[in-house]
């Protein structure tokens, strides 16, 4: 199967941006709007997620993440293959939380 | 890239937000706006089927999806799939490529015409004998194709192909289920397996239709068939030869010994796979999805006179 969890990565979005005027606070705001319209969703506050079904596919979300950039903050962006982000371990008030699934190619509602 | 495959088979309200398809469903199973994880990016999307009566879906979403290239396909009360919406507007040179389609000579038409019968029948035959079942006449009937197929050898391939490929599988409990696989008929009302096929072929004639309209040609001029009741001649016939790769999924699950009289979750999943099966064209593996691509961009060179050869797949 082509479509395996190391073809498949996920982008990672990090960033702090400073919030301290209302034009910061609305510059950050656009931030995230437009990451959210690129398909991101939020993990955490100030982390994104985004699934991309090759590299080639991450690499065009890499490329439109930094083509709007704000101009003061701290952005880290990362690239991880579908079985690192599956071993991931997640804890809520200290009891393990499964993992949401994760989209496929085909998808049944 | 591969596309994602949507599937809705339960009532659903379907709108769009932030560039997003945003599903709900009533009266929750964990997917809805509380948990956030309800939303599919619309770029990635190739194909929705909306299978089920009391699905919602707003008109902004549908006007999205039509935007980026995605088919959308309707099913009625059967699960049959009935419509296909798809974009006018698909590729930057819509109407240049418009017009080298309908200004195709009829000698380019034929020449296509038998690249496409050609290629129909070897893979037709390549996939009999995949499975043992004699096919030496059809790889004959293969290389004697003349431009345009006057002597209608398709038609004399298919009647052979029908009467011999599910003729070695043999099914014990169900013996009036296997009386018709050895006497099969291939007709759209027919018994058992035709439903199978009709569902199979309906969501390759949307993805080559999608493909279609992608490439900037229109998919209802067809080179060959010229059925005044058909919206899609040409998707009929540049499916043609991706056709036994929807006849081996089908042969598969009628020799796993699946009951398919009704067309029930477990066979849809596996029809539903057809885009991500493995084609090779030019020795070259891809998606079908993909595969599909190359051989309506080609299509679209041969109509602007760039090329003479359509980018076929060849069944392994």
């Amino acid at each position: 199967m082509r479509l395996n969890e190391y073809r498949i990565m996920w982008v990672l979005v990090l960033f702090d941006l400073p919030t301290e005027s209302k034009k910061e606070r609305k510059v950050a705001s656009e931030f995230r709007k437009k990451m959210l319209k690129d398909g991101f969703t939020m993990f955490q506050f100030s982390i994104y997620l985004r699934h991309s079904s090759s590299k080639e596919n991450a690499e065009v979300h890499i490329k439109r993440v930094k083509s709007f950039l704000p101009e003061k903050g701290h952005v880290g962006i990362m690239c991880i293959t579908d079985k690192q982000f599956g071993m991931m371990e997640i804890f809520y008030n200290q009891e393990r939380k499964t993992k949401a699934t994760n989209p496929e190619q085909l998808e049944l509602f | 890239m591969i596309k994602k495959t949507l599937y809705f088979g339960n009532p659903a309200y379907l709108n769009t937000r932030d560039e997003q398809l945003v599903i709900n469903f009533p009266g929750a199973k964990g997917i809805d706006d509380l948990t956030k994880m309800n939303t599919v990016p619309i770029e990635d999307i190739g194909v929705v089927i909306l299978d089920h009566q009391q699905i919602t879906i707003s008109h902004s979403l549908v006007a999205k999806l039509l935007a980026n290239n995605a088919a959308l396909i309707t099913c009625d009360h059967t699960h049959h799939p009935t419509g296909l919406m798809l974009n006018l507007d698909g590729n930057q040179l819509q109407s240049a490529r418009f017009k080298t389609q309908a200004d195709a000579t009829l000698p380019l038409k034929k020449q296509l015409w038998q690249q496409t019968v050609k290629q129909k029948i070897l893979n037709q035959a390549l996939f009999l004998q995949k499975n043992g079942i004699n096919h030496e006449n059809l790889l004959k009937w293969s290389d004697d194709v003349k431009s345009g197929d006057p002597d209608n050898l398709e038609a004399r391939a298919a009647v052979y192909y029908w009467k011999n490929v599910f003729c070695n599988l043999r099914l014990t409990e169900n013996s009036s289920l296997a009386f018709h696989l050895t006497d099969f008929k291939r007709e759209r009302e027919g018994h058992p397996p035709n439903n199978l096929l009709n569902y199979g072929y309906a969501i390759l004639r949307a993805i080559v239709a999608r493909s279609l309209t992608g490439s900037g040609l229109l998919p209802t001029m067809g080179i060959y068939h010229r059925n005044q009741y058909n919206a899609y001649c040409l998707a009929d016939d540049i499916m043609e030869p991706y056709r036994p790769y929807v006849d081996s999924l089908v042969y598969n699950i009628v020799k796993n010994g699946e009951d398919f009289t009704e067309l029930t979750n477990s066979i849809k999943k596996q029809l539903l796979s057809i885009p991500t099966m493995d084609v090779v064209i030019d020795e070259e593996k891809s998606p079908l999805m993909i595969g599909v691509q190359r051989t309506t961009s080609s299509l679209a060179k041969c109509f602007e006179g760039k090329l003479r050869k359509i980018a076929y797949p060849r069944f392994l």
